[in-house]
């Protein structure tokens, strides 16, 4: 199930990145004679619009394409983002302990408690549309949750002897933290930057669904489901393909994200959180 | 019980005023005002608009003004529905919002127990499997995308729900609950089943087998108040999810509830309005999680001490 569904999202922006310079049409250009053409009409694919074309001409296909890549590179940038977080935070968290650490844990139960979509919407009307301000808002609301679990583990992996050897034998902190925690804690580290991938894209999704992500004339695949709710009962085609390809992405990074969340957890280090999130 | 209530609610106050006020900020330094409209305004107009709405004061001083305001249960006046005050609008849109949230919560706590109830005790054989993917792709679903396809196949080819706005008949419900509740539905199944499956391993229950109780007795008297625990953990986020898939759900459906004011109202700056429905929603989760914290001894009087 996992390997299957890694597959399949590898297939996707594998589709996603190079597909587009195939396409005898670009996503943003218009085809004045080839308006609103239908998903299966021999015009459309004698016109090279091999998915059809929207209402104002543009070609279906190159659009969900780019939309889909628009979508995972956000969704990657802003879950890199939130790691980078979490793991700062969890770390010193984790290393310093007492009451520092009791501090910084309040903080994250503080903000877990917070409305952050409605945050996040307020951020992006104030400071203006772009997509940079996209993914460092959603990173920064993303984060809590990667902050907690490698808190837990650089707390278990603290007291270990290798930790305790490394001190003796005189290792500074940095040495420390980037010989030996770090690479201890890059497995889950992995698996929940997995996990919040999905996250992510569906905020992105959301975001843009609402108007408030990705602008005209880039497209993304919820500003995508969100043309095409418009015109379903014309053409159900046009919320179909992207909602499709947006549902089998999400539900494909979720799977591989959970498995592999749990097979680290089976196999790795004993997590008193682990499973909790 | 009575002094954790308290507690809770005495440490729920920073939180609630942290949000008020990071919103307040973010909303005052935003540029662009809610009198920039298509027609500017003269200078004279627009200063004597934004005296009279108390904006041209200080920062601190306009906090302080709008914090004491809202611990009279006063939201002050709308800026861009000129006639309302937020509180009327709230008053109209909060009905609806509570309506349909409160019962996609009930349906995905319906959904979610029986099928985790099914799940774990078929552990390990098929169905379980099959359920256990099913709330995984449940929780992946997007309520913007479930949510037209919904109104696709059962308003626009079936007929049988009215396609968007509410009517005499009760039946708009339906849809938007439906797509609302499905994601939780599946983030109730798997917690249900984990936490069923933690307790079905405890020595009490294997004493129950070897007393000979049957099976559904096992479950339903001895393992399924305990194995609540989780799920009723998840109600705070739970509620979180529901009242942030009501802004799309009101979106999608076209129902007038808070979600729809709060969008509308944050795209034309109205600070008041966007505050209001803010502080609304932080006091209403919190409101939740707290309920949560009360459920937990009811569920399992083990915690009733800590």
């Amino acid at each position: 199930m996992m390997r299957f569904s890694i597959i399949i999202v590898a297939m996707i922006a594998v589709l996603a990145v190079f597909m587009p310079f195939l396409l005898p049409w670009d996503y943003a250009q218009i085809d004045w004679d080839g308006v609103g053409l239908d998903i299966i009409s021999q015009q459309a694919w004698q016109r090279g619009h091999y998915l059809g074309s929207d209402d104002i001409g543009r070609d279906r296909l190159a659009r969900i394409l780019v939309g889909t890549r628009i979508t995972m590179s956000i969704a990657l940038a802003a879950a890199l983002v939130a790691m980078l977080i979490g793991i700062a935070w969890g770390v010193i968290a984790g290393w310093i302990g007492g009451r520092t650490d009791d501090i910084m844990m309040r903080i994250v139960d503080a903000l877990y408690a917070l409305p952050f979509m409605f945050i996040v919407i307020v951020l992006m009307v104030v400071f203006g549309r772009s997509i940079l301000l996209v993914f460092i808002g959603i990173g920064a609301v993303e984060w809590l949750t990667m902050a907690r679990v490698v808190r837990g583990e650089v707390k278990a992996i603290k007291s270990r002897p290798f930790i305790l050897a490394a001190k003796a034998s005189g290792a500074s902190f940095v040495a420390i933290i980037l010989r030996h925690i770090l690479p201890n804690i890059m497995g889950v580290a992995i698996a929940y930057l997995m996990l919040t991938v999905p996250q992510v894209v569906m905020v992105e999704s959301f975001l843009s669904f609402l108007g408030l992500g990705v602008q005209e004339p880039m497209t993304s695949l919820g500003i995508l489901v969100n043309e095409g709710a418009a015109q379903m009962e014309i053409n159900p085609a046009a919320l179909l393909l992207p909602g499709g390809v947006l549902i089998i992405l999400i539900i494909s990074l979720t799977i591989a994200g959970e498995r592999l969340r749990d097979r680290i957890n089976a196999g790795g280090i004993a997590r008193p959180d682990a499973g909790a999130a | 019980m009575l002094r954790l209530i308290l507690r809770r609610l005495w440490m729920a106050i920073p939180t609630l005023f942290a949000i008020i006020i990071l919103s307040f900020l973010l909303m005052r330094f935003a540029p662009g005002g809610p009198f920039d409209g298509e027609r500017p305004l003269s200078p004279e107009t627009k200063a004597a608009l934004e005296s009279s709405y108390g904006l041209d004061k200080p920062i601190w001083e306009q906090i302080l003004l709008y914090v004491g305001r809202i611990l009279q249960g006063d939201f002050g006046p709308s800026l861009i529905y000129r006639d309302f005050t937020v509180n009327e609008l709230i008053a109209q849109g909060l009905p609806i919002s509570l309506l349909i949230g409160g019962l996609a919560l009930l349906l995905a706590c319906a959904i979610g127990i029986s099928a985790g109830l099914i799940a774990a005790s078929k552990a390990g054989q098929a169905i379980d499997e099959i359920l256990m993917l099913l709330a995984t792709i449940l929780t992946a679903l997007p309520t913007f995308v479930t949510g037209p396809l919904l109104v696709l196949i059962f308003a626009f080819s079936l007929g049988w729900f009215p396609v968007s706005g509410m009517d005499e008949n009760i039946s708009w419900v339906v849809l938007p609950v439906i797509a609302l509740s499905l994601p939780i539905a599946g983030a109730i199944m798997k917690l249900v089943r984990a936490g069923l499956a933690v307790q079905l391993s405890q020595d009490h229950l294997r004493s129950a087998r070897a007393r000979g109780l049957s099976p559904v007795k096992r479950l339903f008297r001895h393992a399924l108040r305990p194995a609540l625990v989780p799920a009723a953990s998840y109600l705070g986020p739970a509620a979180a999810g529901v009242l942030t898939g009501a802004v799309v759900i009101e979106t999608i459906f076209g129902l007038p509830g808070l979600g729809r004011y709060f969008v509308q109202g944050a795209l034309n700056r109205d600070y008041p309005l966007v505050l209001g429905v803010v502080t609304l929603y932080a006091g209403l989760i919190i409101a939740f999680n707290l309920l949560a914290d009360l459920m937990y001894g009811w569920l399992d009087p083990r915690m009733r001490d800590s």
